[in-house]
């Protein structure tokens, strides 16, 4: 599914160079659920934004379902986010002024799907995070776990097979971090592929597979087929 | 594709800002429109043909302080003197000079007066023979008056038995393409038309009766006498200075003035029309840029606040042209609000402005070309904010807090 080859990012700012990630290797394959920890600054976030096309890299290559980032343009870009790629923000990112309903209907807006078919999907996914009665409020109205949710239905609604999370639970208590987690985790068995960044440790060992990025390398951890969490099963770079 | 439900949606949630635009708009159409229809209406006027070559005539007085001149002897005299000056064509003594907004004006009637009959408000002059000449006018019909036809206003209870009239004023009283033999009353005088002129203003071009002009063969002289002189094309300005010198040789008693040219007197009966169309054409840029600053300011206003969402919208798949598009899409529905109502109110100002000032109906082309010019200058305001929208990354969607 995600496949990156010796990627790396550097930023340029007026006084210095920062090396983002640097000859980073990763390959995860559909289906999985992969979280990714690490400390501040280390280019979690970084990864995440080359992973979801939201940034273009320095070097190296990025295949995603086979498809070569790195040769499309802008437009091909937009709609392969669009296609193939759900976001879930740590901030929700829910768009002030739209509620609830509008929200979750703008990727499919710009898919160009079809006014019934947008309504069947929105109210799905707005069931599937129960929040079906409050399609017509606005963001402002509801609690973070609850905007988080709709966050949710709005990746969802695409029907996309590879989720993106940055620290999805970061604003929320643990109660609705756990329900959230929960939502992922039903979200991953019906056949999506998820990759989250967390602080959250207890989260990070839900996951069936951790990694981690320190100073833009990564480091991966595979817990299933019984391994314990402190093996490295591979270490990149 | 243009997400037009949700972009209203989104509007009605936060309207402050399209109100205000809402507001700017309707009230810079409503008085552009206005303005542009008085100016166009007061362009017509200005750029319309007198009949009279301006520039190769002008005018002067003769007050005479002399109380034993024979006043009659004195302006033939003065007419011959004139009449055969270098580069002069023609000239002639006048009751009052067209185009300058004072003189003589009154009712021509079908029937004498007392009698009940249908009356056309003129501007007339009074002059001889020459007059016609002197203002460089040709009768399209009938012929011009001779020596004959004058008549000196004294003691005696002669009275003028011809005239000459404008198309308009013949046609208003007789119909269209008549008049030519027929008889007017002026008061209780019957006066045959012997002549007709297609064009010639009269002392108030831009009054309503102002094309409705007469001529009539008559000399009553005073001791306050204008003339008037029309020179070779060249030769008006070189005559003009010639003229108080050569008034003196001949009698030194008196005062020459007001040696002005035909087309300085227009110029000085219009001056309160150009200063007004320059003020409202003042008026109008001052609106417009105010307005397209407006546009610009808010929709810059609304990108800065929108620009986590922007980046929101682009990761969830909006391409850049989609972005651009909402903007546009949410200014033109801004802008449909703000025209529809400025039409409305346009239309409304028109009718007051045409009870309170004598200003044409508005005509509603102005309006609907006003409106679409401001809907063009609209969407360029938006254009490059939108386009700069379109610019923001998308990875500000979880860089941004
Ligand atoms: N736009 C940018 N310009 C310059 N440097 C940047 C930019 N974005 C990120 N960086 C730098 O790149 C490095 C990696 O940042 P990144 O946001 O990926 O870290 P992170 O692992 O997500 O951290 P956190 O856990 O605090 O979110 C940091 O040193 C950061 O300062
Ligand atoms: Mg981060």
């Amino acid at each position: 599914m995600l496949d990156m080859k010796a990627i790396s990012k550097v930023y340029q700012t007026e006084m210095v160079q920062t090396h983002a990630l640097r000859d980073f290797n990763l390959h995860v394959a559909e289906g999985e659920f992969v979280a990714v920890t690490g400390p501040s600054g280390s280019g979690k976030t970084t990864f995440l934004n080359i992973a979801g096309m939201l940034e273009p890299f320095s070097g190296g290559q990025y295949c995603l379902d086979g498809v070569d980032i790195g040769k499309l343009n802008d437009n091909a870009r937009a709609d392969l986010r669009n296609q193939k790629i759900g976001f879930i923000f740590q901030g929700f990112n829910l768009i002030p002024d739209l509620n609830l309903y509008e929200n979750v209907e703008v990727p499919l807006r710009y898919r160009g799907i079809k006014s019934a078919e947008r309504k069947r999907r929105v109210e799905e996914c707005l069931e599937l995070v129960g929040l079906a009665g409050r399609a017509k409020h606005l963001p402002q109205q509801l609690s973070g776990g609850q905007q988080q949710r709709v966050a949710i239905a709005r990746a969802l609604a695409g029907r996309p097979r590879f989720l993106l999370a940055d620290e999805p639970t970061g604003n929320l208590d643990s109660l609705m971090a756990r329900q959230v987690m929960e939502l992922l985790e039903q979200i991953n068995r019906e056949g999506a592929t998820i990759v989250m960044v967390t602080h959250d440790p207890e989260l990070a060992r839900r996951a069936p597979r951790n990694i981690q990025i320190v100073d833009g390398r990564v480091t991966d951890f595979t817990l299933y087929q019984g391994r314990s969490a402190e093996t490295p099963l591979a270490a990149g770079g | 594709m243009f997400e037009l439900k949700p972009t209203i949606n989104a509007l009605m949630r936060s309207k402050l800002g399209a109100v205000l635009l809402i507001l700017q708009l309707a009230i810079t159409l409503a008085i552009v429109s206005n303005a542009v229809s008085i100016i166009q209406d007061r362009l017509t006027y200005l750029n319309k043909d007198t009949g009279y070559p301006e520039a190769e005539i002008f005018k002067f007085n003769a007050l005479n302080f002399d109380k034993n001149l024979d006043l009659l002897q004195q302006v033939e005299l003065d007419e011959q003197s004139l009449r055969d000056l270098n580069g002069v064509i023609d000239a002639t003594a006048v009751s009052s000079v067209v185009l300058s907004g004072s003189g003589s004006s009154g009712g021509m009637q079908l029937k004498p007066e007392p009698q009940e009959s249908k009356r056309v408000n003129m501007g007339y002059v009074t002059g001889d023979e020459h007059l016609l000449n002197t203002l460089g006018v040709k009768v399209s019909e009938g012929r011009d008056f001779t020596e004959a036809d004058v008549v000196v206003i004294d003691e005696s209870d002669a009275r003028p038995s011809v005239i000459i009239v404008s198309r308009a004023l013949s046609d208003e009283l007789f119909g269209q393409g008549k008049g030519l033999g027929e008889t007017l009353y002026w008061g209780a005088d019957p006066l045959t038309i012997i002549g007709i002129v297609d064009t010639m203003a009269n002392q108030w071009p831009k009054s309503s009766f102002g094309t409705k002009t007469a001529m009539i063969p008559m000399i009553r002289v005073g001791n306050f006498q204008k003339f008037l002189v029309r020179t070779e094309p060249q030769a008006r300005a070189q005559v003009m200075r010639q003229i108080e010198e050569l008034m003196l040789a001949s009698h030194r008693e008196r005062v020459i003035s007001d040696v002005t040219g035909l087309d300085q007197k227009k110029a000085r009966y219009d001056a309160k029309d150009v200063l007004m169309m320059r003020m409202l054409m003042t008026l109008i840029v001052v609106l417009v840029v105010v307005t397209a600053l407006g546009v610009f300011g808010l929709s810059t206003f609304n990108i800065s606040k929108r620009t986590k969402q922007i980046g929101t919208r682009r990761a969830l798949g909006a391409r850049k042209s989609a972005i651009v598009r909402y903007f546009v899409v949410e200014n033109a529905l801004i802008c449909s609000v703000g025209l529809v109502l400025g039409g409305a109110a346009a239309v409304l100002l028109g009718q007051k402005l045409m009870n309170w000032y004598s200003v044409p109906a508005l005509s509603y082309h102005f309006i609907a070309t006003t409106a679409g010019l401001l809907l063009l200058m609209s969407l360029l305001s938006v254009l490059m904010p939108a386009l700069r929208a379109a610019n923001i990354s998308p990875s500000i969607a979880t860089r941004s807090v």
